[in-house]
């Protein structure tokens, strides 16, 4: 039977044999792989190691040059010899002879010193346990025993004092012998230790473990192990400028600003932090890993996961930019978008527009706005002519029965009109917010619409009315009223509608026809899917008695403003982290890449592209800008970020110390309102940043000179804006432009007796005020004024202030104007001023000289001598 | 090479050699016999078997393979233990460091994915085979009993190791699963007359078995209870019933016509 | 041809196309010698394993397992090597799959799905598995076949189980995993998922087929007589069947017994029964009540 066994298991032992040595093969793969297949990183921290290496050695040959160069080796060959010197005159000898006694009697009383020490703590041992004893038992020849050893300690210590007296005296006449030599030593250790500084790096280098790096956040278990590839990214030196080597760019920005051990990389870059394996997982560039990598610019949209404000953030500008394109464009209109919940209406109010625009133009705009012109703000809705003919219809219905245009093509304007309303256009600079196609516009954070076709849009009275008082229009608009008289509006009136008039158009409704009912209807129901009150007012129209009561009485009604509240686009408030399973391809799914990004994109680029049925319009938006939409888009996200991390906005913290925001009250707000001056100066953190800042303007301004410039800017304004910009900012250097006269001063501001000039002088020398900055200037008693001024001019001159400073036509043109500065200034702000330029304007480039106060009593009693005669 | 009986037969003679391994092996039939019940892992043999259980075409070795794949499932299960937290915030990052830190923690997680389904597979092929050789009849049939919770067991096993990685295929599989349990007639919440007994969602039998309305940590910590410690030490005991039983009935079936 | 591919790849799959293959091999396996010991049954001769002599434990038994485990130890090792277990996102309770499929091993009771409401596709029938598993032994008083592979003396046997389990577990997971796609709908292999795809079967149940409203006590009444016949009918045929050609078997089995096969029996039977009549006559319930639908 044990034969039969064998012969049949011969062909068993080769399997077995086989099957054994695949698994042993199979293991050993397995842990070839696991070592290396599933740690590239290694090899990139090799690499990373041999570069710096190299580097290292490079800097220590450098340097050992530059010390032969500049005859270190010289030098250190000297010490040298001179140190041998010192060696063979101490070897020779008395010296010798003198160091070897010295150094005996050292050692002997060391020694003793040694065995005193050993005797105090034997008596001190002794006299605890005596002192134990005593106080357990109380028994008095305890205390003798004390009393005793009490003597032997201090008689020891005595000892010990003057022996360790004998060794300082040894150890100094020791030491003056070898002095000499010490020195050297020191000496020439010192020449070489910048060379073995170089030496003990190039050794620690080699010595760095080649092993996975991460920054662990222990309370919410981030681990980013980024750096076991990107080993050199927060480097103090470039090492190799090839991925994944490189240094952080801009690291004192960025890193700087948010140290890698508390914030870890991927709360900005996101991609898979724990990936080690390969770089796609590790980017996140994976199935199944929602947050790929972002890199470049685009890293700029995180800021927004903990930036409340983003306005100035150093390093943000990108993101800065891009947030501006969101608010043109008005998307949160239509989406409900987190921070923008109570930015204005992007449209004008539509509810009187029958009043305003030709019926014609209005079709013309409704099927594409971009015809009309071509920077148009207003996307493309797709209407046909029925059916942008039907929302017209609706919307002239409220203000109306008829669709009418009016033609002045055929009129002859009056010529002393145009000329007088060609003064007052450039006057008032209706050219900075206006383009008339293609020039102006430069104020490119107000939009306003293209004025180069009006003429054949509106109707002179509208845009009489309109010029008189823009507000009761349109309320919040950001058009100010200017001070004209009527005769002024009716010469600008002339001159619009002569000057500016599309040759294109085409006035079919001069004749007034009559609106048909259900085409009214039929706009009504597409003004509601569409949403057009998203952008534009519609409200206020329930009521239609006393427009078309004919209308009425056949069944025509209005949306109600509960009809018109939703917002009709989806919720952006985290589109930046929407899982894509909830992102909807629809048709395009094999055409574009599946990621959230490419869809963002892809929808600004063709609202409609991914399914029959959408409706979101078309802004025909540039690449760049496609690109810088999807940028902030992307930023916003659901993102647990911890609370920590967070930057909250100045609204925010406001409201968190349960402070006000600073809000303008009184007239002077009516005269914001009307003026609206924020479109271009900012004033406590409110309004642009187009025009100087007005924050303290009550104690930095004259009156008389405010006065002046508000009746007069184009004259007596300094050339403050004119300044080169040098690219020392960011952003479009400043063309040549001025303030423009709004006519202040002629008016009374409602439901008082001053006027607007009056309001704002007295707003701005009652609010605009900082108690930083003095009325007066301290007096100094010990010096005639002239002497002072003289002083003044002196320190003027030789601080090299002219360099930048203008007085008359002499000087530099990088600061202020300084001709008529004894006018425009207080001298309490030039005296403030001085001290520290950066307090009122942080981002100022004039130096601080370190000034002490007499010499800016000085310097202010000088600027303030510098006037212009203008009467 | 000729010393080569010399070494082994010194190394035999040693004490520690020989306290292993107690006698020689002369290969009679006392030694063979010896090498099985002398053995606490093989004794679980009978001294002699059948050819047919030699002979692979019969049981398709079915049954060892489903319990090798148990015991490599438990080896790879221990060791994954050490990495895991039955945590909802920590239980997906361990899975991701067993993938981009643990050393061998692809194989080792891999091991046990595939080990589990590949146990699955074949405990159904063993039932199959069971069922056609009609090994199940007399005197097996309580063997079968055994086998058939065994199988249900290993289905659950399975199934509450799901849920341990924490992510989207497991959590909706679980909670596909679990919302079956809500439609149990009379003890469900969604089944037929479980209005009777005032039943809700948060004392029907789903809430029993996810400690929660909905799959949350607690469901994690019970699944990871049940699939590390309840179920396998009720398969063990289940096993050695099934085994004990195979040799009790008279090892692997033979026709009995 | 890609989604195919691409869903035959996935990780998971990868173990429903080794068990399609495994199923198969060792399907073929068993019924190849099935036949050869009909065969020698036929001939009156010993079948396979009958003349078997004992051999020794060690070494042959010890040396073919320790060859399997090994086998076993490689294909596990390069199936891990080969395929990486899958690990989706982090489990998000607010982000549903579409479709959400339970493990693959319990596709078939989520397929049920499709036919019966979850009390009995989720609880009551796989219930009745296990019930029914267990009680094969005992109802199963055919003395042959016992110990050996064969087809001709446990047909009827062999039959059903082979039903049971080729079709109305393996085949259900098999479609549960390569045939079912977003809304559970039906989708071929080479097709592509699509999300928003919508497919509207108008249902609707037995009885307004004959113009009862179903849940109206009429409707209500006559769902239950078609439930009540079925059950009751499906007792009483095979008993008179059986009564006239061979009444021994109804002997030997006895009432409880007999009452067993044919409950599991009929169970077993309804489900290709309302798979059809979903399929086929697009009935969605038979019988509502105030409790439950059947």
């Amino acid at each position: 039977m044990a034969n039969e066994n064998k012969n049949n298991s011969s062909y068993k032992v080769y399997v077995f044999v086989f099957f054994s040595a695949v698994l042993l093969a199979l293991s050993l793969w397995v842990v070839w792989d696991d070592e290396f297949g599933l740690r590239p990183w290694k090899k990139y921290q090799e690499e990373f190691k041999t570069m710096k290496h190299d580097q290292l050695e490079k800097d220590y040959r450098k340097a050992v040059v530059e010390f032969q160069r500049s005859g270190g080796h010289k030098r250190l060959a000297e010490l040298e010899a001179q140190l041998a010197k010192a060696e063979t005159s101490f070897q020779s000898g008395g010296t010798q002879e003198k160091y070897k006694q010295l150094t005996k009697q050292f050692d002997d009383l060391h020694a003793q010193s040694a065995i005193n020490q050993k005797e105090l703590q034997n008596a001190r041992g002794l006299f605890l346990e005596t002192e134990y004893y005593f106080t357990k038992t109380q028994k008095p020849e305890y205390k003798v025993k004390m009393d005793e050893l009490q003597r032997q300690i201090d008689a020891i210590t005595l000892r010990g004092n003057a022996l360790q007296k004998k060794e300082e005296v040894l150890k100094n006449s020791i030491s003056a012998i070898t002095s000499g030599k010490a020195h050297l030593e020191a000496e020439i250790e010192r020449m070489k230790s910048g060379l073995e500084d170089l030496k003990e790096k190039i050794a620690n280098n080699n010595k760095v473990a080649v092993e996975i790096k991460q920054i662990h956040i222990k309370d919410i278990d981030k681990a980013d192990r980024c750096q076991t590839c990107h080993i050199g990214i927060d480097g103090k030196r470039q090492v190799s400028l090839l991925q994944p080597f490189a240094r952080h760019p801009a690291s004192f920005v960025y890193l700087d600003h948010h140290d890698p051990t508390k914030f870890g990389c991927t709360f900005c870059h996101r991609g898979q932090g724990r990936a080690t394996t390969s770089t796609e997982k590790a980017h996140g560039n994976v199935k199944h890993w929602d947050e790929p990598l972002l890199a470049g610019d685009m890293t700029q949209t995180s800021c927004l996961n903990c930036h409340g404000d983003i306005k100035g953030l150093r390093g943000a500008e990108e993101i800065v930019n891009s947030t501006e394109l969101l608010k043109k464009y008005g998307c949160y209109s239509c989406h409900k978008i987190p921070g923008y919940e109570t930015m204005g209406d992007v449209g004008p109010v539509l509810t009187e527009v029958g009043t305003k625009v030709n019926y014609s133009w209005a079709v013309k705009w409704l099927l594409d706005p971009k015809l009309y012109f071509s920077t148009a703000r207003m996307p493309k809705f797709f209407f046909t002519q029925d059916q942008a003919e039907s929302i017209a219809d609706y919307l002239f219905s409220m203000s109306g029965t008829t669709r009418h245009d009016v033609d002045y093509s055929k009129e002859t304007p009056n010529a002393k009109l145009v000329e007088q309303g060609k003064a007052l256009w450039s006057q008032a600079r209706c050219n900075l917010c206006h383009t008339t196609g293609g020039r102006g516009g430069n104020h490119v954070k107000v939009y306003a619409p293209d004025l180069s076709k009006v003429g054949s849009k509106v109707n002179k009275e509208w845009l009489f009315r309109w010029l008189k008082n823009p507000n009761a229009y349109f309320p919040g608009t950001k058009m100010p009223r200017f001070r004209f008289t009527d005769e002024d509006i009716k010469s600008l009136v002339e001159y619009i509608t002569s000057e500016y008039k599309d040759d294109e158009a085409e006035p079919k409704y001069v004749q007034p026809v009559e609106i048909q009912v259900a085409s009214i209807k039929k706009g009504k129901d597409l003004v509601q899917k569409y949403g057009c009150y998203g952008c534009h007012k519609l409200q206020g129209m329930e009521e239609m008695v006393q427009i078309a009561p004919s209308l009425k009485s056949q069944g025509v009604s209005f949306l109600r403003g509960d009809e018109m509240r939703e917002k009709i686009g989806t919720e952006l408030s985290s589109i930046g982290s929407k899982p894509l399973e909830m992102l909807d391809f629809g048709k395009l799914k094999k055409s574009i890449p599946n990621d959230r990004l490419s869809y963002i994109k892809q929808k600004l680029r063709d609202p409609r592209g991914y399914r029959l049925g959408l409706r979101m319009p078309d802004f025909r938006l540039a690449e760049s800008e496609i690109n810088e939409l999807a940028a902030v888009l992307y930023g916003f996200t659901d993102s647990n970020v911890p609370v920590r991390f967070m930057v909250p906005s100045r609204q925010e913290l406001d409201r968190m110390a349960g402070v006000q925001s600073y809000k303008f009250t009184g007239d002077f707000a009516k005269v914001i309102a009307d003026v609206k001056c924020t479109n271009c100066h900012s004033i406590r953190g409110i309004g642009a940043d187009y025009a100087p800042d007005l924050s303290y303007a009550g104690s930095k301004l004259q009156e008389g000179w405010i006065r002046n410039f508000l009746a007069n800017p184009d004259v007596i304004r300094p050339l403050l804006q004119q300044m080169p910009k040098l690219g020392l900012t960011s952003g479009k250097p400043a063309a040549k432009i001025t303030m423009p006269r709004f006519n202040l001063g002629q008016q009374k501001v409602e439901d008082t007796n001053r006027t607007d000039v009056d309001v704002v002088i007295n707003f701005f020398q009652q609010e605009l005020v900082s108690n930083d900055i003095p009325k007066k200037i301290p007096v100094i008693t010990t010096m005639t004024m002239p002497e002072q001024i003289s002083k003044g001019k002196n320190l003027y001159d030789e601080k090299g202030c002219k360099s930048c400073h203008q007085i008359g036509t002499e000087g530099g043109a990088l600061g202020p104007n300084l001709s008529n500065v004894g006018n425009r200034l207080n001298p309490g702000f030039i005296f403030k001023h001085l001290e520290n330029a950066r307090k009122f304007k942080p981002d100022i480039v004039e130096p601080d000289y370190g000034f002490t106060e007499r010499e800016r009593i000085y310097l202010t009693n000088f600027l303030m001598t510098l006037k212009l005669n203008t009467k | 090479m000729k010393r080569l009986p010399e070494i082994t037969d010194k190394v035999k003679r040693n004490l520690i050699w020989k306290s292993i391994f107690r006698r020689d092996y002369r290969n009679n039939v006392r030694d063979r016999a010896q090498a099985i019940f002398g053995n606490v892992f093989l004794h679980l043999h009978p001294v002699q078997v059948r050819e047919s259980a030699v002979k692979l075409r019969f049981t398709w070795g079915m049954g060892g393979i489903t319990f090798f794949a148990f015991i490599t499932l438990v080896i790879t299960g221990v060791v994954l233990m050490f990495y895991y937290h039955p945590t909802i915030d920590q239980a997906y990052t361990d899975i991701k460091d067993l993938e981009f830190q643990v050393p061998f923690g692809v194989i080792l997680r891999n091991l046990h994915r595939w080990g589990a389904h590949f146990m699955v597979i074949v405990v159904m092929i063993h039932m199959f085979r069971v069922f056609m050789t009609g090994s199940y009849k007399a005197p097996r049939q309580f063997n079968w009993g055994i086998g058939v919770f065994l199988l249900v067991l290993t289905f659950l096993l399975s199934f509450t190791g799901y849920l341990t990685p924490w992510d989207q295929l497991g959590f909706w599989a679980i909670t596909v699963g679990t919302n079956m349990g809500a439609a149990t007639p009379l003890l469900g919440y969604q089944g037929p007359f479980s209005e009777y007994l005032h039943i809700t969602p948060y004392n029907d039998v789903r809430f029993a078995l996810l400690g929660g309305a909905q799959v949350g940590g607690n469901a994690l910590l019970r699944s990871y209870i049940w699939h590390c410690v309840a179920i396998p030490l009720i398969s063990i005991i289940l096993m050695f019933v099934h085994f004990w039983r195979v040799r009790k009935d008279g090892g692997i079936s033979k026709p009995q016509k | 041809m890609n989604p195919f591919i691409e869903i035959i790849t996935q990780p998971d799959n990868i173990a429903i196309v080794i068990m399609i293959i495994m199923v198969t091999f060792f399907m073929v396996w068993a019924f190849q010698q099935a036949f050869q010991n009909d065969r020698l049954l036929a001939a009156g001769l010993p079948v396979d394993g009958e003349k078997d002599k004992f051999v020794d434990t060690f070494k042959p038994l010890v040396r073919i397992e320790l060859i399997i485990a090994i086998v076993v130890m490689v294909g596990l090792t390069v199936w891990s090597i080969a395929v990486d277990a899958p690990l989706e996102e982090i489990a998000n309770p607010t982000i549903t799959p579409n479709p959400a499929k339970a493990p693959w091993y319990f596709l078939g009771l989520q397929e049920l799905l499709v036919y019966f409401d979850p009390w009995l596709a989720g609880v009551v029938l796989p219930s009745l598995i296990v019930v029914g598993l267990l009680a094969i032994p005992y109802i199963d008083i055919n003395p042959k076949g016992n110990g050996y592979y064969t087809f001709s003396e446990r047909k009827y046997a062999i039959m059903i189980f082979s039903f049971g389990f080729f079709v109305l577990w393996l085949l259900l997971i098999v479609i549960g995993v390569f045939f079912r796609g977003p809304g559970w709908l039906w989708y071929w292999p080479w097709q592509e998922w699509d999300h928003a795809r919508v497919v509207f079967e108008p249902t609707k149940d037995l009885t307004s087929l004959i113009g009862v409203d179903s849940r109206s006590l009429p409707g209500f009444i006559i769902g239950a007589l078609v439930v009540g016949s079925y059950l009751v009918g499906g007792m009483i045929a095979p008993y008179r069947y059986w009564k006239k050609n061979n009444p021994e078997l109804l002997a030997k089995l006895g009432i409880v017994r007999y009452v067993t096969i044919i409950f599991l029996f009929i169970t077993m039977m309804s489900i290709p029964i309302k798979m059809v009549l979903r399929l086929v006559f697009l009935i969605k319930y038979i019988w509502i009540t105030p409790w439950f639908n059947v």
